[in-house]
């Protein structure tokens, strides 16, 4: 890509890029979050959220609200807003577009196989799903037996194709497999997207490697925290880590001999990086747990993708400040819905 | 004449109302429309206001009216009244929302029982046009058999002279699928089944009603023979999965006849069902139209005086509210006036209390605008609202020629 990106980049993404920095601005703030955990009962929060950039997203919901109907409703809020940008994209924001909603298209395919193994109604499942990551041969899904029918049959059209190489095998597919197919796709996933960006070049790939990066890493760790106790072999987990961060490869061979989390933690401290966002993880109950650490370091990258201007990574940024604000907004809901206040303050903040 | 200035000039009061009085005051100054409101609650969320709940009835309120403007549609058309109705008193709420309730819940039976009834219509219909047109299908491949079935291609296609494929050779399963999905339908079909299957399609001629969102869609008839369970299983499945929806379908010519004898009865008599159904929605519909734009208006004139009431600072231990307003002082007669008739229309005996308040504030910006000049007001605050009595120039210029003032 040619260097210079201000020369080029507004006569096809000018537009998308003001909208999405308008949207930005629209995302709650402290004061938000600091009214929203005064709120007695969830129609409180109904009535602080009309006066955000919400506005009256529940207003044709009838009694009683439930946090799962605040979801659903912000998600589909989410989807409106990203499927306009998608819509209004050129290449090559389109792909990077696909790229994005390929995460949520894994999540919901292996939701749909475990769905299918306890042999629940199909429309139950799909009700669960991403709509971020819907495509029209999902309902499909289920009538694979083995990974490689369900790759010739049903998922050979759609963007997940090329990740399924190194997942072709004659298993059946069953629940510890399922997990498996997850995190091998993921992988495969995540190197196709950082080569995609690097080989962007330009600001992009200033901003989106780190953040794919850390991204490679947090996953390395988190396969590393759910294998201890389990039947992995060391070398399966060595497979499962994706390759396209800073722990590659000395601290992947590290981590897959890892035992418990003192000698994964020993790993980390190897980078400097990630030796801090260790140290701050409390033991056991009180004080944060390894995900909330991960997931401040998230909301921090991606604010600071901002700072710079023509590059995609604004998109990627604001779809996933938007989901930890989601996120935030239910667990406080839950908190007041289940008068369990104690907990309540334990959101990320994010402006 | 106009003035050397540009803008009316305003003054800061504090009014002083009996609790009880309170809301119909302000219904009055609302419809006079020269008074400004200084939110005293600034401080206070939005959801710890004095009348939160009030508004959120006035909201639900909303949320049923504009259920039924949906309904209405274009199909019919509220009448707008003559003028608009007076503001309506707090205990006219109550009565409105078991008004409105009433005609939600029945209007929302009525969908319901016709959803159903076009349903079994549009099923119905479906089934029609194939039985017809799995007439044609059997038809053409028995007079294909002859010279088609030469070389000994056994296995597949094995039709016989009678059309059906009833000896244990072949299943068929017969269905109706939407004309976007055909494509990645028949795609997915040949690959799953690994290509042993022969499916034929055609399209549906009429354009069907879709029961719940009342659009127009298109379907295609689609029959797929196989060998085998298996193969019959997985077919089921992917039929699910597009949501096609598969009909029985006898093979026996004679079944098949007296299978469309029987839909076409049905149908039938399903027709006047649904026509009375519609007409009994109607009827409701009419009966909300009616009235439809004056509920409205009466909702919306009540929540903007409970959104005004939240402004006000209600000091419960002497009884009363307390409001600052900016208003011309021009009109200062009007308000009173105003004033009293809201204290007599509740029929409190304390008279609101105007006191003249100084503040280093700047006052708002009033320009009289009648209906005609209203239009010119706004394309000049489009540009930028003037400051608080600004010079008028052309007058100035007027002084300096003539000595006229």
């Amino acid at each position: 890509m040619l260097e210079g990106a201000e020369f080029y980049f507004n006569v096809d993404h000018g537009y998308l890029e003001g909208l999405v920095r308008g949207c930005k601005a629209s995302l709650l703030t402290q004061q938000d979050y600091l009214n929203l955990v005064q709120c007695e009962t969830l129609e409180d929060v109904k009535i602080h959220l009309q006066t955000t950039d919400y506005g009256n997203f529940l207003a044709n919901q009838t009694n009683p609200l439930t946090v799962s109907k605040i979801d659903t409703e912000m998600r589909k809020k989410l989807c409106r807003e990203f499927e306009y940008f998608r819509n209004h994209s050129l290449e090559p924001l389109s792909t990077f577009f696909t790229y994005m909603t390929c995460s949520y298209m894994i999540d919901n395919v292996i939701l749909l196989m475990n769905g299918a193994l306890q042999k629940k109604p199909v429309k139950e499942i799909l009700a669960k799903c991403h709509p971020l990551g819907r495509f029209t041969e999902m309902e499909a899904v289920n009538i694979a037996e083995t990974p490689s029918d369900l790759f010739k049959a049903v998922l050979v059209e759609t963007p997940l194709a090329p990740f399924f190489q190194d997942c072709m095998s004659e298993n059946t597919l069953d629940e510890l497999n399922i997990e498996l197919l997850r995190n091998k796709l993921y992988k495969s996933y995540l190197e196709a997207f950082y080569k995609f960006c690097k080989n962007h070049g330009d600001v992009t790939a200033e901003i989106m490697c780190p953040i794919l990066e850390f991204e490679a890493d947090r996953r390395a760790f988190i396969i590393t925290l759910n294998s201890f106790g389990t039947e992995l072999s060391k070398d399966d987990r060595e497979t499962l880590y994706p390759t396209c961060g800073k722990l590659y490869p000395e601290g992947l061979r590290l981590l897959a001999q890892a035992e418990d989390f003192d000698q994964m933690r020993r790993v980390a401290d190897h980078y400097g990086v990630y030796k801090p966002l260790f140290e701050a993880v409390g033991d056991g109950s009180g004080g944060k747990t390894l995900e909330d650490v991960f997931y401040e370091r998230e909301v921090q990258m991606n604010v600071l993708a901002f700072n710079r201007q023509f590059h995609y990574g604004v998109f990627y940024a604001y779809t996933k400040l938007k989901e930890q604000e989601m996120r935030n907004i239910v667990w406080i809901a839950e908190c007041i819905s289940q008068r369990h206040r104690t907990k309540i303050n334990s959101y990320i903040p994010i402006l | 004449m106009a003035s050397v200035f540009r803008s009316e000039e305003m003054c800061l009061s504090q009014l002083f109302l009996q609790v009880e009085a309170a809301y119909c005051c302000v219904a009055e100054l609302g419809e006079l429309g020269l008074v400004q409101f200084k939110d005293l609650n600034v401080n206070v969320n939005s959801f710890q206001r004095k009348f939160v709940n009030e508004v959120r009835r006035c909201e639900s309120l909303e949320r049923i009216l504009r259920f039924l403007e949906d309904e209405m549609q274009n199909e019919i058309v509220p009448q707008l009244p003559e003028r608009p109705p007076p503001t309506p008193l707090p205990r006219e709420m109550i009565m409105l929302e078991t008004l409105l309730e009433k005609l939600e819940e029945e209007l929302q039976e009525a969908n319901q029982n016709q959803q159903a009834l076009k349903k079994s219509f549009l099923e119905l219909t479906e089934l029609k046009h194939l039985l017809k047109k799995t007439q044609d299908f059997f038809e053409t491949e028995t007079n294909l058999a002859d010279d088609f079935f030469m070389e000994d291609t056994s296995g597949l296609l094995e039709l016989r002279a009678t059309p059906a494929c009833v000896t244990g050779k072949l299943g068929f399963t017969a269905g109706v699928i939407n004309r976007e999905r055909m494509a990645s339908f028949e795609r997915l079909l040949w690959r799953v089944c690994r290509g042993n299957i022969y499916l034929k399609f055609s399209e549906v001629d009429t354009i069907l009603e879709d029961p719940v969102t009342k659009e127009e869609i298109k379907k295609n008839i689609f029959i797929i023979f196989y060998q085998g369970e298996q193969l019959r299983q997985k077919i089921k499945r992917i039929c699910e999965g597009f949501r096609a929806t598969i009909y029985p379908c006898p093979e026996p010519v004679g079944e098949r006849r007296e299978m469309l004898a029987g839909v076409n009865a049905k149908l039938e008599d399903l027709i006047t069902v649904i026509t009375q159904t519609e007409s009994h929605r109607q009827r409701l519909l009419q009966e909300a139209a009616a009235n439809w734009h004056s509920w409205a208006v009466k909702v919306q004139k009540m929540k903007a005086i409970y959104h005004i009431l939240n402004m006000c600072n209600i000091d419960v231990t002497q009884q009363c509210a307390i409001a600052e307003i900016w208003f011309p002082v021009a009109d200062t007669g009007r308000i009173k006036r105003a004033l009293e008739q809201g204290m007599e229309l509740s029929g409190s005996s304390m008279v609101p209390i105007l006191t003249a308040v100084q503040s280093k504030a700047a006052p708002p910006t009033f320009n009289r605008t009648n209906k005609f000049t209203a239009g010119f007001q706004n394309i000049v605050d489009a540009y930028g609202v003037g400051s608080y009595r600004e010079m008028n120039p052309g007058k100035g210029s007027d002084a300096l020629n003539n000595g006229e003032a």
